[in-house]
């Protein structure tokens, strides 16, 4: 047979192709669901350590049963809430938002749709609320604790798809970077809910970031901060009629929070 | 076995080494070689894509037609290697490594070793040798990477598949070993230790 005929060739390659995506599609939705429980193994581990359960090295050495174990342990409540603050629905508690699914949400946030906004509360108190926008390779995504009913962040853990080694991938292999949102907070009044400072965030005489809400920026990592720094605003403007409802209801119990919240006032002020 | 597969299986490891003789494959071998663990699940997706690409190409070689015979094998060795990024991502123990990977897992399209190899050796062979070849020179990329990884891991984070060996007498890690240049410099000690082994890869 003349195998450098037209025909021939023409024929040739739309069998091959024909039979590559069969096979890939076969096996693709053959694994969907152990990929799909690695993932949300994955995105649990990301909330729980966000939470200050465990570091995430820990949870991948647990494996992904016992991960699930201690989150049904842990998690008290999950819902979702709109833009407008108030509750939408219920969320069943094996229920988790990973990437794919905050991708949609990112879109809708972006005027899609009514975004639907998910709220973990675990036990102690902690809620925790994820964020996701674009990096500078791909996207970026997170999940950032609160304490029980304030704007005071008790975590975060962050993830990137392909940000630079060494560089951008430090949102997410820098624990010092992710420590450094512990204990600030989110303005959820403000334009800028929270900022990622190039050159340094304020610091007082001792060195030590004040208590606001600006972190340091990644040094040789712009892009991928100011991604991250626009991932965190879009998503907390968003949340924030709910937290707003949420620290005002609360701050006639805690009066630490009052102080918290004014100095937060002034300082938007200045800016 | 007789003499002529024995030389297709153990050329590529040493004498005939993808990487440090043939210098292809660079690029993965500098960017996977942080840890132990990384390069060894990289190793093995590379031997399973050039071996399945190198035996799925030859038996179909007298079928491709001439003209688009690159395009027949790119579609072959993007199947394989989307199917090793499927199986890695389904696994608990590998799901991790598959993400730390990321990239370069797909990126393995690109490694040259593997189109390399099918058009110089699987599209004039019998299935079985170039299913062979195709292992072998995975394996030799696999070795060089390893022997990398080894050195980078101890010196950089003092461990050996995530396992403290270091640590404990107070080793401070060498951030540079972690940083590509060094893998680059490591590489080309490799090169060099060949070189004074085998005297015959010298430029006179």
């Amino acid at each position: 047979m003349n195998t450098n005929s037209n025909l021939y060739t023409v024929i040739y390659t739309t069998l091959i192709v024909v039979v590559v995506a069969a096979v890939l599609a076969v096996v693709s939705q053959s694994l969907k669901g152990r990929q799909e429980a690695n993932e949300k193994a994955d995105t649990i581990s990301q909330m729980m350590t966000a939470a200050g359960f465990g570091s995430k090295e820990e949870f991948g050495k647990i494996g992904n049963a016992a991960v699930l174990a201690r989150y049904a342990e842990e998690i008290d409540r999950a819902f979702v809430v709109g833009p407008d603050g108030q509750k939408v629905a219920d969320l069943p508690l094996e229920k988790v938002y990973s990437p794919s699914e905050l991708k949609k949400q990112n879109y809708n946030i972006k005027g899609a749709d009514t975004p639907e906004l998910p709220v973990f509360i675990f036990k102690n108190g902690v809620t925790v609320v994820p964020v996701y926008g674009a990096g500078l390779w791909g996207p970026v995504w997170g999940y950032i604790a609160f304490e029980p009913g304030s704007n005071v962040i008790k975590g975060a853990y962050f993830d990137h798809e392909s940000e630079t080694a060494g560089l951008g991938a430090k949102i997410k292999d820098d624990p010092e970077f992710q420590h450094s949102f512990d204990g600030e907070m989110i303005d959820f009044a403000g334009v800028n809910p929270f900022d990622i400072v190039k050159g340094g965030a304020p610091k007082d005489e001792a060195g030590k970031s004040l208590v606001d809400n600006k972190i340091d920026a990644i040094t040789g990592a712009t892009m991928t901060s100011r991604g991250l720094e626009n991932a965190i605003d879009v998503w907390m403007a968003t949340y924030a009629k709910y937290f707003l409802a949420e620290v005002e209801d609360s701050s006639d119990d805690v009066n630490a929070n009052d102080d918290v919240n004014g100095d937060d006032a002034k300082e938007v002020k200045e800016d | 076995m007789d003499a002529k597969l024995k030389e297709t299986i153990l050329n590529p490891i040493f004498k005939g080494n993808p990487i440090t003789v043939l210098v292809l494959g660079i690029c993965s071998s500098l960017a996977v070689t942080v840890t132990l663990k990384g390069a060894l699940v990289m190793a093995l997706s590379v031997i399973v894509v050039t071996g399945v690409s190198s035996l799925i190409l030859s038996l179909l070689r007298n079928t491709i037609p001439g003209r688009v015979r690159i395009i027949v094998q790119l579609v072959v060795v993007a199947m394989m290697v989307i199917l090793v990024d499927q199986v890695l991502k389904s696994f608990e123990a590998t799901y991790a490594i598959d993400k730390q990977l990321s990239v370069y897992i797909g990126l393995i399209i690109t490694n040259c070793i593997v189109m390399g190899r099918i058009e110089a050796f699987a599209l004039g062979n019998k299935p079985w040798p170039s299913f062979l070849d195709g292992v072998a020179n995975g394996a030799g990329y696999g070795l060089i990477l390893l022997i990398v990884a080894f050195f980078r891991e101890l010196l950089g984070s003092g461990t050996l598949f995530g396992y403290d060996v270091l640590g404990w007498m107070g080793y401070v890690p060498n951030n540079l070993v972690i940083l590509p240049p060094m893998a680059l410099i490591l590489l080309g000690c490799i090169v060099w230790v060949q070189r004074s082994i085998q005297k015959d890869l010298q430029e006179k």
